[in-house]
């Protein structure tokens, strides 16, 4: 045991004073009457006001709502190439899981750039097509809801297809076969034997998809004019405005949501493990 | 396969944008080179950006000897106890990868307002961002093994808890330190939302300055900029991926 507390330590300090304790902070921070002063009182009013004010609420909403399609989007549109990568073996596989790992460690501006690059109003896609068709084409898309959700969907699917491919491995081929030695078509064996057993991990994966898109601000601060999403709220908050305490509001909002969806979907895992 | 296209398209483009003139560039900005290839930019970029660079990756071997440093004993320590609140202890590690970075340095800037201005905060977020990334191979490491017969064994023989770690943990998660680092190393190298607010004026990170290139230079520039970007990144990913999956190491998706 003293061993183990030795080993443990720098661990938990860390985790404490950088995890724990700012977020105590910020919880305190958002709801303090009087911001940098020593006045005693706690006051709901920038929770209030995120949710009451139309700009602030429509903003909460858009992150949610582009969230939740992303990540269900993201989720249906992985499964078909993260079983291609876990059952087959193929000539580039390697190469096609290294662009697949790529956005783990793209930002999300670098999306955004690329989405410019590609979408912009003299994007090469508008420029192709306008050579090919003579036709104006999806010029500046990238500006528009369209490039947003698209570029969320560049780097939120593969990743979703690199977590779904581990557990897709780990799958037994033999339910599979044994369903079909008792008659059953490729559609019920899908349905019935294989979607229940990846159940969990589908839910894993739309989970985490959710919360990359939620706290994903890069790509909404390089392509968003007049959509707004809250992450890019925040951030105009707490440096153009200065408004310290509604920045923290909006950052507990955030992490809430955040939280409940990670807590709920480790829940749901855990359940059908037993 | 299909999937895999756009992304080589897109990749090729913003290279090919950097290099050659002619498929859409001039009309983003007057200058146009002569010949098909000009590396002037990269010169430019290198100039320009020269220190966010170096930054950026003193910050990601920094981070990966953090990791190494407090993640793999730590990951050692919970995966060897069963004691409820380790577990607490382990989901509390994991949960910066569920958490929005952006509140995460609101509250890191809220907490420690009299450190901002210096780097220590930007290396802390860091640190805090790219550990559940170590701690999960290693914890998942040691409990697909029978850790607790190895010790066993080597108390028999009388190792105490020292020897124990450095000569049969070490040796045994020699693999996971290796991938970690590198997983580490890349994703500490690419980390925007956590470092963007932390940033000072003196020290801004590789993505901060790409940050700064994309909204005000030109296409060329900010091209090379990604390239360089990607020149640094790419041979890691490569390794992680060619070593990961040799060794059957499933890679954590973080946000």
């Amino acid at each position: 045991m003293c061993r183990t507390a030795f080993f443990l330590a720098p661990l938990i300090a860390l985790v404490f004073g950088l995890l724990v304790w700012p977020m105590c902070v910020l919880g305190y921070a958002s709801a303090r009457v009087s911001p940098g002063g020593s006045g005693p009182g706690l006051t709901w009013a920038r929770y209030r006001e995120i949710f009451s004010d139309p700009y602030y609420r429509e903003s909460l909403v858009h992150s949610l709502v582009l969230s939740l399609a992303v990540a269900a989007a993201s989720t249906l549109f992985s499964l078909a190439p993260a079983w291609l990568l876990a059952r087959h073996e193929f000539w580039g596989q390697r190469l096609m899981r290294l662009v697949f790992s790529l956005p783990m460690s793209l930002s999300g501006i670098m999306v955004g750039f690329l989405a410019v690059v590609m979408l912009g109003r003299v994007g090469f896609v508008p420029q192709l097509l306008q050579k090919l068709t003579g036709g104006d084409w999806l010029s500046g898309s990238a500006y528009q809801l369209t490039g947003l959700v698209i570029a969320y969907l560049y780097f939120e699917i593969p990743r979703a297809v690199l977590a779904l491919e581990a557990p897709l491995r780990k799958l037994d081929p033999q339910w599979d076969m044994a369903a079909r030695s008792l008659g059953a078509s490729a559609w019920q064996r899908f349905s019935w034997v294989t979607l229940p057993l990846i159940a969990p991990a589908l839910w894993s994966t739309f989970t985490l998809a959710f919360s990359v898109s939620l706290g994903s601000f890069g790509v909404a601060l390089i392509l968003s004019r007049r959509f707004s999403v809250l992450p890019l709220e925040l951030f105009h908050q707490f440096t153009a405005m200065s408004n310290t305490p509604l920045a923290a509001a909006m950052a507990v909002v955030l992490a809430m949501v955040a939280l409940f969806l990670h807590l709920a979907g480790a829940g749901l895992v855990e359940r059908r493990r037993r | 396969m299909i999937l895999a296209a756009p992304f080589a398209v897109i990749a090729a483009a913003s290279i090919l944008n950097t290099s050659f003139l002619g498929i859409s560039t001039e009309q983003w900005s007057g200058e146009s080179g002569s010949g098909w290839f000009t590396f002037h930019w990269f010169g430019y970029v290198w100039d320009l950006y020269r220190e966010s660079l170096g930054f950026s990756i003193k910050l990601a071997l920094l981070s990966v000897a953090g990791g190494l440093l407090i993640g793999v004993p730590g990951g050692y320590a919970l995966a060897a106890s069963r004691h409820w609140s380790l577990r607490f202890i382990e989901a509390l590690v994991m949960l910066p990868l569920a958490l929005p970075g952006i509140a995460l340095s609101v509250g890191l800037i809220q907490a420690y307002s009299f450190v901002r201005g210096s780097w220590w905060l930007i290396l802390a977020g860091h640190v805090l961002y790219t550990l559940p990334f170590i701690v999960r191979l290693v914890t998942s490491s040691l409990r697909s093994i029978r850790l607790d017969e190895l010790e066993m064994c080597a108390r028999g023989l009388g190792a105490g808890p020292w020897k124990r770690f450095a000569w049969i943990i070490l040796p045994t998660l020699r693999h996971e330190m290796i991938l970690g680092s590198l997983l580490i190393f890349a994703v500490s190298w690419g980390e925007f939302n956590v470092s963007f607010l932390l940033n000072t004026p003196l020290h801004q990170t590789y993505p901060a300055a790409l940050y700064a290139t994309y909204t005000s230079n030109s296409v060329q520039v900010a091209g090379a900029a990604t390239v360089l970007f990607l020149a640094v990144l790419l041979p890691a990913l490569w390794i992680i991926q060619s070593y990961g999956v040799s060794r059957e190491c499933s890679v954590e998706q973080g946000a």
